[in-house]
Parts: C-alpha cells; structure tokens; sequence
C-alpha cells in the first residue's frame, strides 16, 4: 500500500523540476531575439485597410492638439492607411519610450512608427531601426536632398539613413535687449559681436562680482548644455566626431584650446571658483522654474534652441543673433535639437510606415509648426508658414522675421548627433569640461582622457555591429 | 489518484503562481544576467559570447566603475550606521507611553510611505543652492551658504540627508516592535537588582534586541548598496548640474549600472555589473550572518 502511494506521488523535486523546465522554456521563448523579419507583413484586410501604430512620444497638450490634426489630414491622403496611437504620449502600457522599443524590437513585435528624442543614427548603429533610403529614393516629398544636409546626417550611420529629422530647432544667441538699454549698449543682432573674443569684452560690461561672488553675469559659457558641445567645438575650427572616418577628435588642438578659453573666462571674469559660480545662479536654463539666471536678468546672454520663444514669458525685451566663433574659427555655425520619425525594425508594414513619417516629417510638420515654433528640417516648407503663439508675442512681421532668422540658420549647421555613441560620448565630455573648469584636470590631460575613453567606446561598438 | 497525491497535486497548484512567477520574473532573469554578464550584448541583437572580457574591463579599464564603488562605499559606510541609530533612537522614544504617541508613530513613519521620486523632488527644492530653505537656514545663524547636489563635497552628504529622512522609518517600525517584545519581566527584575534606566537600555534591552538590529542591519545595508532612485532623480532634475553629479560624486553603482545598460545600450556589461554586486552583497551576507553567532542573542537559546 505504502509503495503504491509512494508511486502514485509527484515528488516535490521531480514538480519542482518540472515546473522550473516549463517557465524556463517559456521564458526563454519569449525573451530570445526574434528572427529577422521579412517585413512584408500580414496583407491588408479585405477592403484593402492597413493600420500602422505610431509610438507618439508627444504629452504636452499642444501636441496634443496638433497631433491629430496632422494624423487626420495624412489619413484623408491616404483613405487605405489607419494610425493608432496614444495620445498621451509614450508607449501604450507606459514606461520609458526607449527601453519599451527596444525591449520590443528584441521580442519581434515592434511598433511600425516611432518618435524619437535621440539621433536615428544611434539606433541605426545599434541594429533597431530600418534602412529608409530605398523609400526616399522614390518619395514624393522625402527625397535624401530635401532636408538640410548636416541635420539629415544625424540619422545616417555608415551610409544608410534611419529616420527622418522633422524639426531642427536651431540654438542662438538670446540677449536681454533692456539689460543693454540699461547699460546704453545700442545693440542689434548685425552689430553683434561676431568673435569670442568682442563677446567677452561686451559680457565684462555687464558682469558684476561681490567677495568673489556673481553677482550679474554677461555671458556665462554654457558648460552644461552637453548637445551644444560640437556647435562650440566646430565654432573653434574644430570637430569632435569625424563621421565620415568613425574617429573622435576630442583633444584636437582646436578643442583643447575652446576648453582653455572657457576656463580661463571663468577665472579671469567670475572668480574662477567652479563652485560659487554654481551657487550663484542656474546658469544652465532659460526656464523660471528652474530659477535661470537668464529669466532672473542675472545673465544678459544665453545660447538655447529657438523653442524658447513661446515657451517662455520673458519678462523683458530680448533679441537673436549669431554665435560668435572662436579664436580658432573662421564662421559661426548653429545647433539643432531635432524631432525624429523612425521605423524600428521588424515593423509588419513599411511602405505605409514610411508614407506616414514621410508626411509627418514634410507637409505635416507645417502643420505642428503653425502651433509650435521647431523649425522644421525639410527644405520645402514654407518660408511664410509662422507659428501662431508668437506672432502672439512679437507682431506676425517680427515673428515672420524671425522665423527666416532660424531657418537661414540652419544653412551653418554644425554636424552633430551623428555617433552611435553619441550619449556616452557627450556624458564623458561633460565629465571632462567640469573637471577642467573645476581645476582638477589640464584641458589637455582631461581631453586625452575623454578622447581615449570614447573612442574606445565607440570601437567596441563598431564590433559589436 | 490517492487521496494524498490529489492534496499534493492541490498544494502545488495553489503555490504555483507564486513558484511560476518566482521561477520567470526572479530566477530565470538571474541565471540570464550571469550568462548576458559573459557576452556583448546591445538588446536588440543576439548576445555574443566574450567570455570573461567585461569584467576585464570593468575592473581594468573602467575608471567609472571604480568611482561608483567608492561613491557607493562611502554612502553605505556613512548612511548605514546613521538610519541604524536615527531609526533606533526614534523607535526608543516611540515606545515611551505618553499622551498622542499613536500621532508621533504615524508622522515619523509617513516619510517612508511617500514615492522616493517626490521626497527626492522635494529634497531638492529644500537644498538648492540659490533659493532652498536649507541655504537659508544658514544664512539666518551666519553659516555660508552650501553647494549641496552642485557641489563635490556636498553632494554624497546630500544623498545621505535624503536617504535618512526616507529610509528611517521602516526599520524604526520594526525597532518599535522588537522593543515592544521586550519581556517586561526582565525589565521588572532589572530594575529589583538596582539598575538605573541606562544600565536597563544597554544591559537589558539592547541584548534582547539583537536579532532586530541583525535583520535591520542586513536589510539596510543590501539596500544601500542598491541606492538608485535618489541618486538617479537627483542628478537628473537638478538643472545645469552633470548627469552623475558634479565631477561624478553622485554616481553610485546602480546609476552606473543603469546609464550602462539603457543609455549606452551594453547590456551584457551591464549584466557583469550585477553580477559583480550580487557576489558582493552574497559575501557581506555571510559574513554578517556568520558574525551574528558573536553578538546576537536569541531568547531561550543555548549558551555557545
């Protein structure tokens, strides 16, 4: 009798077995990298309609007005084709865009669309977008010479491009024109200085300081805005990736000596006490909730892409220029913070797919651009097309000037956001930047750092591509 | 089927969506992590096996990781023994029976019942540099003003205030209910034998609370070693400030471990650096359960 319960019984190891078999299997099968697919994709319902899903990174409510006029005037172009997407910005389910599209891509079911706030040229290196330029090569208004060349550029990677740039935002000198009133500096953006070093000079004009402390600032160098880095670098006559031969130039000449310079301005005009400079304002932001000195009227210049303009309330006059370049550079050159479109790879359908960013990033960004003023990539929008909120602020002939200021611009765009390493790259710099202006590091040792340490990166990438 | 197998089978059945789960979301992305931890692994492509080479070039190659260590080392060091005596101290007073006590429980305790993210932000607005209440404190009783997360020097004690005002309240509770366990015979016979109420904490009561400080001391130190979400909002909500903190200083392991994995997208060293932190806080577990033989006192235990 005992025997015969005793065979009849599942051991608790042989269950436990069993059991850790079975979820294994199950997750492995559901965590393994999918085969690649042959992106084809199921064939449209019988009426001919295919539904494409668009990963919306967009929240603001803006955005969420404008987005669904854009989504709507794509699907009456295109009666076959149906977007789903959610609103509220961020993948369906929430969590962080990146991670989810990732984790997805690896699991096989991506999303067909995707908004992305880093470069296409990062994930395209990484293996998690598709190639495009088959579908530029025939597009209506997407073709590979419709967009500027340098913003473009930061969805290629190593000759094949990842995405489409909507926006290119372009950064400028913003100056508080009644700090210049106050200090009878008759100023305008021709009569700006064009060098770093008749900046300087004007800055000193404004800047006070008390027991060595800031008290009011000119220009403050913008050592935390970590994507303006190869706009400074190339405004010095230097580089900081060399795209075209996958080779950092950290600690070229040119970007030793750009260091050097902010850090001798710091010292020379602030007090050189890294720390107190910190302690003394929120150089960093134009935002008044985050206590910016440039909102405050502490500083009277401050570099930011041209997306300030309505997003801010300054409560003061203000005007745009040029960046001034560097004692090692010959012309300014402008940043950009683009918008991108993207089709992660493995999407089931993407010719509909590459319709959809295509028009977003072309003849819909028109649209967006009407509410929100990020100027946008593709050539061919219209140079009369102004954004309502600041032909609000300043006067439609103002706003409509300018509007053309920032897109003219955009013809000196420096290249940027065109590694595949280009967060890391630009972490590691800043570390190196902060220690030099912090005195714990020449600019030479912590460029040769910094250089050493990304193009060790950025090799270790290559290999794994 | 017998009687006894259909029970079994009932058992398991029962328990199974909590082995099932234990098994998929615990043990299975462990075993992973050791084997992602041997390969070059970018998420969306299949891992490729290198061996041994992460961690080589985590411990040679790597400066970050070895600052991560130390910033971690240092937090753990200091925030450590601090929540272990806030929390006890505040469990002490807690335990006096006095009018509204059941108040002061609840307020001591809400901190570690708000999100970390809000304390976090909230923190944060209390210590900036320029306009936080902290600067102003002592600026009203002629201190200078601190750089607090902006400064090298400030930024890890920043860490730690913020790490306390959270992280002391659950072992607080579970001081309180370890004093609470405290056999009022003992105490009562203590006192028979002329102690004073010093002589009743230190010879009585600490001795009798052992086993508590052990479980808190274990549980603490495994979760400061695994500090992540103070120090990764801090750093990336403080405006104008450095990713990781001014020069680094607030870049603790877990932040290091996360920027790795999902901002430069190497998973598999990633992986390595888990695994390195899991051996670690395996280590330190045994030691401190082996030195437990030495110092904690269970009641009705055989004298060794």
């Amino acid at each position: 009798m005992e025997t015969d319960v005793k065979r009849n019984l599942i051991s608790r190891r042989h269950f436990l077995r069993l059991t850790g078999m079975a979820a294994g299997v199950a997750a492995l099968a559901a965590c393994a990298p999918s085969a690649p697919s042959a992106q084809t994709g199921p064939p449209a319902s019988a009426d001919g309609q295919v539904t494409i899903s668009w990963w919306n990174g967009f929240s603001t409510p803006t955005v969420q007005e404008i987005a669904p006029q854009i989504v709507g005037e794509f699907e009456r172009m295109h009666p076959n084709i149906k977007i789903d997407y959610e609103i509220s910005g961020g993948p369906p389910g929430g969590g962080n865009l990146t991670e989810v599209m990732l984790s997805r891509i690896a699991a096989g079911n991506p999303p067909d669309t995707i908004t992305l706030w880093d470069a296409p040229s990062q994930y395209g290196a990484l293996g998690a977008l598709t190639a495009i330029d088959e579908f530029m090569a025939q597009a209506t208004y997407a073709t590979p010479d419709a967009f500027y060349e340098n913003v473009l550029n930061t969805c290629k990677w190593q000759g094949r491009t990842y995405g489409l740039p909507a926006s290119a935002a372009a950064a400028a000198m913003f100056f508080n024109t009644d700090l210049f009133a106050e200090k009878g500096i008759a100023m305008t953006r021709e009569t700006f200085p064009t060098t770093w070093d008749e900046l300087r000079a004007l800055s000193d004009e404004f800047t006070v300081l008390e027991n060595g402390e800031v008290k009011q600032a000119g220009f403050m160098p913008p050592w935390s805005a970590t994507w303006l880095y190869p706009v400074w670098s190339v405004l010095n006559g230097g580089l900081i990736f060399d795209a075209a031969n996958t080779l950092y130039t950290v600690n070229s000449p040119e970007n030793i000596a750009w260091i050097e310079y902010w850090a001798n301005w710091l010292d020379e005009a602030y007090g050189g006490n890294f720390e107190r400079i910190n302690i003394a304002g929120n150089w960093g932001s134009a935002y008044p909730d985050q206590n910016s000195a440039f909102y405050n009227q502490l500083s009277s210049m401050f570099v930011d892409g041209g997306w300030i303009m309505t997003d801010i309330d300054f409560p003061f006059e203000w005007e745009v220029a040029k960046l001034p370049y560097g004692p090692m550079g010959t012309k300014t050159a402008s940043g950009y913070w683009p918008n991108w479109f993207a089709m992660p790879k493995g999407g089931l359908h993407p010719t509909e797919s590459f319709l959809f960013i295509e028009y977003f990033c072309t003849k819909g960004w028109e649209t967006w651009y009407r509410a929100i003023p990020d100027t946008p990539a593709w050539k061919g929008a219209s140079r009369d097309v102004v954004t309502q909120a600041l032909i609000d602020k300043v006067g439609e002939e103002r706003a409509l000037e300018l509007h053309r200021f920032f897109l003219d611009y955009l013809e000196d765009s420096a290249p940027m956001w065109d590694s595949p390493v280009n967060a890391f790259a630009m972490d590691t710099l800043q570390t190196a930047i902060e220690s030099v202006l912090g005195k714990v590091k020449s600019a030479r040792a912590a460029m040769d750092e910094a250089q050493a340490l990304i193009q060790a990166k950025l090799e270790e990438t290559l290999r794994a591509g | 089927m017998s009687r006894k197998t259909r029970d079994n089978l009932r058992a398991y059945l029962f328990v199974s969506p909590w082995l099932i789960s234990l098994l998929v979301f615990t043990a299975y992305p462990m075993l992973a992590s050791f084997y992602f931890s041997m390969t070059r692994y970018t998420i969306v492509r299949p891992p490729v096996w290198i061996g041994l080479e992460n961690f080589r070039v985590m411990f040679t190659k790597d400066d970050l990781f070895w600052v991560a260590v130390w910033n971690t080392l240092y937090y753990t060091v200091v925030s450590v023994p601090l929540q272990m005596l806030v929390a006890l101290f505040l469990a002490t007073l807690l335990n006096l029976s006095t009018r509204g006590i059941g108040f002061y429980r609840t307020a001591f305790y809400l901190p570690a019942l708000v999100p970390a993210v809000v304390t976090t932000l909230l923190w944060m607005l209390i210590l900036d540099p320029r306009a936080g209440l902290a600067n102003a404190a002592l600026e009203a009783v002629g201190l200078p003003k601190l750089g607090w997360m902006y400064s090298v020097a400030w930024s890890k004690p920043s860490l730690i205030i913020i790490a306390l005002w959270t992280g002391v309240g659950q072992p607080m509770l579970i001081f309180l209910a370890g004093l609470k366990n405290v056999p009022q015979s003992l105490l009562e016979a203590a006192i028979i034998d002329g102690t004073n109420a010093w002589q009743r904490y230190w010879r009585v009561i600490i001795p009798l609370l052992t086993p508590t400080i052990f479980f808190n001391l274990l549980i603490t130190l495994i979760a400061s070693f695994q500090v992540f979400t103070t120090a990764f909002v801090a750093t990336a909500s403080a405006s104008g400030a450095s990713p990781a903190g001014p020069l680094n200083s607030m870049l603790v392991y877990m932040v290091h471990l996360y920027r790795q994995g999902f901002s430069y997208f190497a998973m598999g060293y990633a992986s390595a650096m888990a695994v390195v932190l899991f051996l670690v806080l395996v280590v330190l577990t045994l030691i401190l359960v082996r030195s437990s033989r030495e110092w904690v006192h269970y009641e009705g235990a055989s004298p060794r």
